[in-house]
């Protein structure tokens, strides 16, 4: 068998799971982003937790009922929670944006949806429609470069360094970047742009429940696409 | 050409899922489902170690000959031969050959971990070249930049490095604790020790995470390594309470002082005055409660110095 044919026999195969893999890869690249923003945000969140715990260690030690709560989370355990906080705020994420995404169904005409449901966003705004899709962006980039820094530092390594592993690898990581973002980061975007849209034709009946849709989600996901911005050092693949 | 699309696509998800797979919290709990159904073992890490890039985990060895304050090379020499000696004879030979050793004599380890850092501009450079190899930590530390922490270097390497980052990140917590100085004049004594004891007010088993140093109110308090001021803050049970984070997971804090002459935020050297103790706080007299935090959690500071000191039944304890 000629290797065209095993090519196109695989091509074809491809297509036919197409309705498989793509929903997966996208959920896939949007965790991989929401781990590296956490990442990045757990380091805050570690300020924050020493902060509070010495303001409610300061307001339990007062009363002899709350005083052992004290030592409830003592110096030893200040990382630990601050971790444990930032695994709870990516499950959290993973569960808003990244787990819809396995219900991702790809239609022929998928740019001149995107750009109908961008146009009705700017029209009638909801919180949801303005935060999810913006979110959703921020880190499925944040997926698409944690990706492309792997696949570089497997490549690089697996050819034992030098000038020409360093450039192969380099060379590889900008390609996955750019074909992470323009085959699947884009179409997560339109998919959480289009949940986003359907809640919001829903439930947002007047102004206020507008601004209230999706407002608790957007306390979650805004922060970390603050973070997720900082996890996507798309520069550093061309230095 | 749609099936061309379609091919690379499916490259591209193959790309992803691998990513998601071996770096994410998430995917470690489909690996260990996975293994749980099919009957297989898995190299799954546990959840929170996703957020130190696997660098942390790092458990006291059990048997640490006590030794005095060590210079930082020596120590991290130290902190390898510690880490190495829980390796199988045959991962100990890989890393001792590839670095022309004979032998994980701290002496020999810290050279050789000496002249890595060098090379590389840092001692986590060092330490993960010592591990990892060479060209391993020269290209984390091109991608991260000089003077990066072992979690931004370990970030760059792809998974089949995990064990060896382990290795490293226990050297450098260990190197860090065994290079720690004491906060308090040698004279001081143990008034209680670490351990479990039986709670004064709250009853029951407890484990006292520190050591309780009995020393007169106003005796000035050294920071034992150069750190970061994590915490300075006040309260009815811990008195006025400094906790400084010394890097690669290695903690310390100072309880009951009578007045902190630094402030949170603040950049600590070896030695620095930072406090006055005191006997603030749930006390029953002028002491310091003094406590080392590695990431497996509290351990007796007293394993990390050579000279004991004494211990007393009276003095100032923790309540």
């Amino acid at each position: 068998m000629r290797f065209a044919d095993v090519t196109r026999g695989a091509a074809r195969l491809a297509d036919r799971l197409r309705f498989l893999f793509l929903p997966i890869a996208l959920c896939a690249l949007v965790a991989v982003g929401a781990h590296a923003a956490a990442e990045v945000a757990s380091e805050r969140i570690l300020s924050l937790v020493d902060a509070l715990d010495a303001a409610l260690d300061s307001f339990f030690s007062r009363f002899a009922l709350t005083t052992p709560l004290v030592d409830w989370i003592g110096p030893a355990q200040r990382i630990g929670f601050a971790r444990a906080l930032a695994l709870v705020w990516e499950l959290c994420a993973d569960a808003l944006i990244a787990l819809p995404l396995l219900g991702y169904d790809e239609r022929a005409d998928e740019v001149k949806r995107f750009r109908a449901l961008c146009e009705k966003a700017w029209k009638r705004p909801t919180t949801l429609r303005v935060v999810r899709p913006i979110a959703t962006a921020v880190i499925a980039l944040a997926g698409a470069c944690s990706t492309a820094r792997l696949l570089q530092g497997s490549v690089h390594l697996a050819l034992h360094g030098g000038a020409f592993a360093g450039f192969l690898a380099r060379g590889l990581a900008v390609v996955a970047v750019c074909a992470l973002v323009a085959s699947l980061a884009w179409r997560a975007v339109v998919h959480a742009l289009l949940r986003a849209d359907r809640t919001s034709d829903r439930r947002a009946r007047s102004w206020r429940s507008a601004l209230a849709l999706g407002a608790p989600s957007a306390v979650v996901l805004l922060p970390l696409a603050i973070a997720g911005l900082r996890a996507a050092p798309l520069l550093s693949f061309l230095r | 050409m749609r099936r061309v699309r379609s091919l690379l696509d499916l490259a591209l998800a193959g790309l992803a899922l691998w990513a998601a797979w071996y770096h994410t919290p998430a995917g470690a709990l489909v690996r260990v489902v996975s293994a749980h159904v099919f009957g297989t073992r898995t190299t799954a890490r546990p959840l929170l170690a996703y957020y130190s890039a696997g660098t942390e985990g790092a458990q006291a060895p059990e048997v640490i000959v006590p030794r005095p304050p060590l210079a930082p090379a020596a120590a991290l020499g130290a902190g390898a031969s510690a880490a190495m000696s829980r390796l199988a004879p045959a991962e100990r030979e890989r890393i001792l050959a590839r670095n022309h050793l004979r032998s994980a004599a701290p002496e020999g380890l810290s050279d050789v971990v000496a002249h890595l850092s060098s090379v590389h501009g840092s001692r986590e450079g060092g330490v993960l070249a010592f591990f990892c190899g060479g060209e391993a930590a020269r290209f984390a530390v091109e991608r991260a930049g000089r003077g990066a922490r072992l979690e931004d270097l370990a970030r760059e390497l792809p998974p089949s490095y995990e064990r060896s980052i382990s290795l490293a990140g226990e050297t450098l917590t260990l190197g860090t604790a065994y290079a720690l100085a004491w906060p308090v004049p040698p004279w001081a004594h143990v008034t209680s020790p670490f351990g479990m004891r039986e709670h004064p007010v709250l009853g029951g088993q407890r484990l006292h995470a520190g050591v309780d140093l009995g020393v007169p109110v106003g005796t000035e308090i050294h920071a034992v390594a150069p750190g970061i001021v994590r915490r300075a803050s006040e309260d009815s049970v811990s008195g006025l309470a400094l906790v400084i984070d010394h890097g690669s997971g290695v903690s310390t804090v100072y309880f009951h002082n009578e007045q902190l002459l630094v402030q949170k935020g603040d950049h600590v050297a070896q030695g620095q005055i930072v406090s006055r103790s005191g006997n603030t706080g749930r006390s029953t007299g002028p002491h310091l409660h003094y406590q080392l935090d590695l990431p497996s959690g509290p351990v007796d500071p007293l394993r990390f110095r050579a000279a004991r000191p004494q211990t007393a039944e009276r003095g100032g304890r923790d309540l």
